[in-house]
């Protein structure tokens, strides 16, 4: 369980100030203002079409909003290719656990570990990935820390849904992020599931990274949230720490009933 | 699949190539054998490294080009230009084919690498088709025009004609360090990153490489072998059909690589000798049928054995109990069951790339 | 301008609408394929050849009129078995897959073509009826002096009217084309609404083949019966397929006549009239991947 913390200045990481962002007739975001702490576990949460897909996709570089901007670390992301924006250090888990399924366990941490060590391109052609090579080291302790370790050889695609998610979450941590998109990670879940899923991200997550958190699932977001930002058609209903947004009534309307709070 | 390291997995490999290597380099002898010529294997060279550059594209990463007569030809006439026009010395023609092939190749791949799946395998044989009808009609004071490019010229090296049997080790000891270099690639980061681009390029994207640099360059490393070979096409025989350019050509590079095995980079080479076998021993027997013939086995591989001969032969040995293969790493989606095929999903391979430009 | 530059321009634009039927038929096909079935049919063009060589096989034992209706019928026939007995199992398979075994296909019909006839051309005799020349300045009121077009051209561009206007209206007006209008839009869907989609898949592959087979038998007699005559029109077909927009009924249709009226312009210079349809077509997938009228988002 995360602990509330006290209010010691933490830098902002990321900031999105102002955001806008329309398509033909429609208003996907209208002036979002959202700052992620670092360190914090951020979420954001919103009916379906409240605009968070949009958004994630403005942070990460995919679409650029019609006014305001994106601060990361400090640094505007204005122009900056998603490539650029990713090496600085976001990654991102995606609903359907992402990785490349015809390959080893060994071999999916490694690409990302490579993706990081080596940048947008290189071309190393003279190293041989070898069990004694240090990204092949480094890819089987990561796989290690998220207990896939008896299972380095397999090959991805054979994995259970669970497994899967927690290569996925090896594929992100070994480049070391300064922020962790988590992209509806438990949609479609049993509640099991999704209580499994979310004692694997508090299990692994641990130490301080940043995380945002893209969620419909309420019981997930209480858990694991210490700020919560709503939106409902685009903009910004709610803001702030867990008790503020349970009691708020815009939110529970915003949820037609909020019978799931 | 992670190498075995350090000194036995070196001395594993060298013992591969050196196998490799006396597997060619005795194929005049071993070609006999089997019905064929000795001269024959000189061109079963030629067109194994073409089929193993292409592999380093289509294996690799997946992407089907149409187009790579292109670089196979172009080479070809750069190389019997170089012959006619400039010298019947085999360095210069080389370099000249090297200079016209490499732009054309970043070029291309720069162009066609915009796209992907069956619009960038089009666009490729747009190009293709573009540069081969340019070849017979604006260019065609250069090239000869629809004859060809014939030139009265024995290739020589250092002022020494070249025998049949030098320019044969010469195409052999090419094609033996070709593959040394493919199967570097494949063990190196970057032969990694280029089959994962296969397996799930979105979440390459995701690493934060990217992804079309690395097309190009395997557009480009592969472009290079077919010019290579397009180059030592005409050392062998010194002449430049229009059809090198033609995307037949292309065409039957993608036939021998499919029934070889793509992704095993071997199993193209396979496909190539099988092919040219096929065509000059075979034809003896079945006549002008051998290419029907060839057609059926190619429906037939892509039907039943999507992964070529290589995927038969470890088939095979599963059966037998030699192989605890867990997976035909290259077969990406063979063909199972009706009820299997209904469920899977379509391939969603390419839907989700970044845009980059 | 001058009479004689208007019966010139004229006859080009004719001749540019004669070029594009044969492509229009065949990129008909292969985009109600491709927009339905999701198949990239490399065999297309093998189709078009085989209706022009059963055309031409069977106008000498039953005559040309009898044969119009028979070669389709026979395309048709044989493109439903060809769906059932081959693509129906490529459904799940990349496009790779499709591409090569419709590709080998292809090949395989070329190389029996050629096995049984030979690799010359067949003679393909006009009905006595398709012979000689209109007269176009006896119809046409702005040409003037002695302007004629050869008939069978002309019937050649009122069939592919004809053929495309009857399957505008299957598509728009029966249940059959409700449901291939809605598989090429979503066809998961379709088949969530309980609609037999094999079924419809098997039609769909063997209207394709049909309209093919009208194509051969009307264009055969100009592009003559050989066994390349698959491959080459194949490949600019897929060219007009792709600039109109893979899926595009209307784009296909549109692209044909621009690239058949490129063709008909360029004749005079036989080097640009080589390259010209794939510089077009290379420009358009550059300035415009998703084609004239393609689907946003549909540019795999």
């Amino acid at each position: 369980m995360t602990v509330a913390r006290t209010a010691s200045a933490r830098r902002p990481l990321l900031e999105m100030r102002g955001i806008s962002k329309r398509f033909g007739g429609l208003a996907a975001l209208s002036d979002i203002n959202l700052t992620v702490e670092e360190g914090s576990v951020h979420a954001i949460i919103g009916p379906n079409g409240a605009g968070k897909s949009t958004l994630l996709n403005v942070l990460v570089g995919l679409i650029e909003p019609d006014q305001g901007e994106v601060v990361f670390d400090g640094r505007p992301l204005a122009g900056i290719t998603p490539h650029d924006i990713i090496q600085l250090g976001i990654a991102r888990v995606f609903q359907t656990p992402q990785i490349f399924p015809g390959m080893t366990l060994l071999q999916n941490v490694a690409i990302a570990a490579l993706a990081k060590r080596d940048g947008k391109f290189a071309v190393k052609v003279l190293e041989s990935l070898t069990r004694t090579h240090p990204i092949i080291e480094e890819s089987a302790a990561m796989l290690e820390r998220v207990g896939l370790g008896a299972k380095l050889d397999e090959i991805a695609e054979q994995l259970s849904r669970g497994d899967k998610r927690r290569l996925e979450l090896a594929i992100c941590l070994v480049c070391r992020p300064r922020l962790l998109l988590l992209d509806e990670p438990t949609a479609g879940m049993s509640r099991h599931d999704t209580n499994t899923t979310v004692e694997l991200l508090e299990e692994i997550a641990k130490g301080g990274m940043t995380k945002v958190i893209i969620e419909h699932d309420m019981h997930v977001v209480f858990t694991l949230a210490e700020r919560i930002t709503v939106l409902a058609q685009g903009r910004v209903i709610a803001d702030g720490p867990p008790e503020e947004i349970r009691g708020n009534p815009k939110v529970q309307e915003a949820y037609l009933g909020g019978a799931q709070v | 699949m992670i190498p075995r390291n350090g000194q036995a997995g070196w001395a594993r490999e060298a013992g591969l190539l050196l196998v490799f290597a006396v597997i060619v380099l005795t194929m005049p002898e071993w070609l006999e054998w089997i019905g064929g010529y000795s001269a024959l294997a000189t061109k079963v060279t030629i067109w194994a490294l073409f089929a193993l550059g292409f592999d380093i594209l289509l294996g690799f990463t997946g992407y089907l080009s149409f187009g790579h007569a292109a670089f196979f030809g172009t080479a070809a006439y750069a190389t019997g230009m170089s012959f006619r026009d400039f010298s019947p010395e085999i360095v210069p023609a080389l370099l000249f084919s090297l200079a016209a092939t490499v732009p054309l190749a970043l070029i291309l791949g720069y162009l066609t690498l915009r796209r992907t799946g069956i619009y960038f395998s089009i666009l490729t044989l747009a190009f293709a088709q573009m540069l081969h009808a340019a070849a017979l009609s604006i260019f065609s004071d250069w090239t000869g025009g629809d004859n060809g490019l014939t030139m009265d010229v024995s290739p020589a090296f250092m002022g020494e004609d070249l025998s049949d049997r030098a320019i044969f080790y010469i195409a052999a000891g090419t094609l033996v360090v070709g593959y040394a270099i493919a199967r570097q690639i494949r063990r190196s980061p970057f032969g990694l990153m280029l089959m994962a681009i296969k397996e799930n390029p979105m979440r390459l994207e995701y690493t934060g490489a990217h992804l079309r640099i690395y097309k190009i360059a395997a557009f480009v490393i592969s472009a290079l072998y077919g010019s290579v070979a397009g180059f030592l096409m005409v050392v062998y025989e010194p002449y430049v059909a229009t059809k090198y350019l033609h995307w037949s050509t292309s065409g039957e590079l993608v036939i021998m690589s499919v029934i070889g095995g793509v992704n095993t980079l071997i199993g193209p080479m396979i496909g190539a000798t099988f092919m040219l076998y096929f065509e000059n021993v075979v034809q003896g027997y079945l006549g002008e049928q051998w290419k029907l013939v060839l057609g059926i086995i190619f429906v037939l591989v892509v039907i039943f054995v999507p992964g070529g001969f290589v995927d038969m032969y470890n088939r095979a040995r599963r059966r037998l109990g030699m192989v605890a293969r867990l997976r035909r790493p290259n077969v990406p989606d063979a063909p199972g069951s009706i009820e299997e095929e209904r469920a899977r999903p379509r391939n969603v391979q390419a839907r989700h790339e970044l845009p980059t430009e | 301008m001058s009479d004689q530059l208007i019966n010139a321009l004229f006859l080009q634009v004719l001749t540019g609408l004669q070029i594009g039927a044969i492509y229009a038929l065949i990129a008909l096909g292969l985009t109600l394929i491709f927009g339905t079935l999701g198949v990239v049919n490399f065999a297309h063009g093998a189709l078009y050849m085989l209706g022009s060589y059963f055309a031409v096989l069977l106008a000498k034992q039953i005559g040309f009129t009898a044969t119009i209706l028979v070669v389709p019928l026979l395309l048709f026939l044989l493109g439903i078995l060809l769906e059932r007995g081959l693509i129906q199992w490529f459904y799940a398979r990349p496009h790779v897959d499709q591409i090569l075994v419709t590709f080998g296909l292809a090949i395989v019909v070329e190389e029996t073509l050629k096995w049984i006839f030979g690799a010359n051309n067949i003679p393909f005799a006009l009905p006595s009826w398709g012979l000689g020349i209109v007269r176009l300045h006896e119809w046409v009121p702005f040409l003037t002096g002695f302007v004629a077009f050869p008939k069978w051209r002309l019937i050649l561009i009122l069939v592919t009217l004809v053929t495309i206007a009857v399957v505008f209206l299957l598509l728009e007006f029966t249940r059959f084309g409700l449901v291939v209008r809605a598989a090429m839009r979503d066809t998961d869907m379709v088949s969530l609404l309980g609609v037999r989609v094999p079924r419809y898949f098997a039609m769909v592959f063997g209207l394709g083949s049909l309209i093919a087979g009208i194509a051969g038998t009307f264009g055969g007699p100009i592009t003559q019966v050989t066994p390349g005559v698959g491959m080459e029109v194949l490949v600019p077909s897929f060219l007009v397929v792709v600039i109109g927009g893979m899926g595009s009924l209307p784009g296909a249709l549109i692209a044909a006549v621009l690239i058949g009226l490129a063709l008909s312009f360029t004749a005079e210079y036989s080097a640009l009239q080589q390259i010209i349809v794939y510089l077009i077509a290379v420009v358009v997938l550059l300035v415009r991947p998703r084609g004239l009228m393609g689907k946003k988002g549909v540019f795999e």
